[in-house]
């Protein structure tokens, strides 16, 4: 692939690793070569590094193929899931599943990525509805300002959320951000 | 949550820079025209990637057209013109924007460059801000060695740029680079890294506007070469402009010398295909024409930038007329 290629969440093939970028910028001063300044992290031991390409460089693209998965359960070490096709289970160490684990609910269905017969991450929904298990009573009508309030997800993840929202309500998660996106009517 | 004005905002605010800008060069006797957006040619440009649009090419800049327009005998110019830049994304980049592009017979590039301070000034005013404060000029190469200490002639070939620079700069040139290419190849690199780790930090704290000028021969693009105006040797006859650390303007001397341009253009086209990227066409049209455009000076100052300058935005997203 060209450079002018990169974006967020492009998978690369670096040294026989697969990598994703987690973080891009482009610069570029007149007349001079664009920088492509990535963070990106490797998907195997989730280690993450600063990494810049200079315009006409070339990438080697990762060949990372999704399955998609239910998941399953989870120990201190490993996040199990089950093939939809082949109800084949394979297992994701907790390191690469990083702060994703937050985002998995019980039974969800999700892509699981797989670089040369090895699983290497998980792709979530976009957005995800879970409950808030605790937070400070609901303020009412104060729907206007953009004050926010701490709250627990049913997950266990700590999200800031507007002050109207009360213990027990659902709400919808945007899984890219980690934020808040709106209240959920049952 | 956005720091994006209401659309209604921003849309008066676009009007009224546009109008500031035109009310500027039209009181400077500048006259507006427009020229065509899809081209059959552009100038052949190192790291600027056109959009192809069925058989032709969009506009990168509207600078041959509008100089074929002054070889033909049209006075003074100016325009607000939308280009299209592929592959150009982020906080300052965009694949669409408009460049406002003027040029100035007989004159040399410093009466353009007072007319960047001019219109910066008249769209300041226009937004009811104070004035950028005092301009600033520094010559390339002193500016190099006052911010990075790296101390260069201006006339090094790609081994003696390798050799001089700090080593975290060092950027091997490719082996598929053709041998004209390489001068420009590590001159470009050798820009992007200074601007990246040093020029721009340097920049962002400056309190008023930078220009930056008597650029390295291998970086002339297409300004003439002659002899420096701050420093000492020969140099480019281009200057550059910022404000708050942001580019926003880039002008020439024109060069008027078409064997010169030809072999300008020929380099770049080999830094091209160094990096395996699409062929132009060689601009046979804009070279023919070149024999007859009169001296003159030219710039280009990006709209949006400078809009964002002029609200205090921070990205070109906050200012973008667009329904979301």
């Amino acid at each position: 692939m060209d450079v002018s290629d990169l974006k967020k969440n492009a998978k690369l093939e670096i040294d026989g690793a697969p990598w994703v970028v987690t973080d891009f910028q482009f610069v570029k001063p007149g007349k001079g070569q664009g920088l492509y300044k990535c963070k990106i992290k490797n998907m195997l031991t989730g280690s993450v590094v600063d990494r810049t390409w200079r315009s006409g460089e070339r990438l080697k693209a990762a060949n990372v193929e999704s399955k998609k998965m239910q998941y399953l359960f989870s120990s201190p070490e490993a996040f199990t899931f089950m093939d939809n096709e082949t109800y084949e289970q394979v297992e994701l160490p907790t390191e690469v599943v990083g702060d994703d684990k937050y985002f998995l609910l019980d039974n969800i269905q999700c892509d699981v990525l797989i670089y040369n017969d090895r699983p290497v991450g998980v792709s979530l929904p976009s957005h995800i509805v879970m409950e808030v298990t605790e937070c400070e009573p609901g303020v009412k009508g104060d729907t206007a300002t953009n004050v926010t309030k701490a709250a627990t997800v049913e997950t266990g993840k700590q999200i800031q959320v507007p002050l109207f929202i009360k213990q027990g309500e659902r709400i919808k998660i945007d899984t890219r951000t980690g934020e808040y996106v709106e209240r959920v009517n049952k | 949550m956005s720091s994006r004005a209401p659309l209604a905002d921003r849309v008066r605010a676009w009007d009224r820079a546009l109008h500031a800008v035109r009310a500027y060069f039209r009181q400077e006797g500048l006259h507006e025209v427009s020229t065509p957006v899809r081209l059959p040619e552009v100038a052949i440009e190192p790291y600027i990637e056109p959009v192809q649009a069925s058989g032709g090419l969009l506009a990168t800049s509207p600078e041959l057209p509008m100089k074929q327009l002054l070889a033909a005998g049209a006075p003074d110019l100016f325009q607000v013109a939308p280009v299209f830049r592929a592959a150009e994304q982020g906080r300052l980049h965009s694949e669409g924007f408009h460049l406002i592009e003027w040029y100035r017979r007989g004159r040399d590039e410093g009466a353009v460059r007072a007319d960047v301070e001019g219109l910066i000034g008249a769209v300041f005013a226009a937004f009811g801000r104070a004035p950028v404060g005092r301009w600033e000029t520094y010559g390339f190469l002193g500016l190099l060695e006052a911010t990075a200490s790296v101390r260069l002639r201006g006339d090094e070939d790609a081994d003696a740029l390798a050799a001089a620079v700090p080593s975290a700069w060092r950027v091997d040139v490719p082996d598929t680079m053709p041998a004209t290419a390489r001068d420009l190849y590590a001159w470009t690199a050798l820009l992007s890294s200074w601007s990246d780790a040093v020029l721009d930090p340097w920049l962002a704290q400056q309190p008023g506007g930078v220009h930056i000028v008597d650029y390295p021969p291998a970086l002339a693009a297409l300004a003439q070469i002659g002899s420096a105006r701050a420093g000492q040797g020969s140099a480019a006859h281009r200057f550059e402009s910022y404000i708050g650390g942001v580019e926003l303007a880039n002008g020439y001397h024109e060069l008027r010398d078409v064997l010169e341009q030809r072999r300008r253009f020929e380099i770049v086209a080999a830094l091209r295909r160094g990096h395996g990227l699409q062929p132009l066409p060689m601009p046979e049209a804009f070279l023919t024409s070149l024999e007859a455009l009169p001296a003159c000076a030219g710039a280009a100052l990006g709209f949006e930038r400078l809009l964002m300058q002029a609200r205090g935005a921070q990205t070109l997203a906050d200012i973008a007329i667009d329904p979301r």
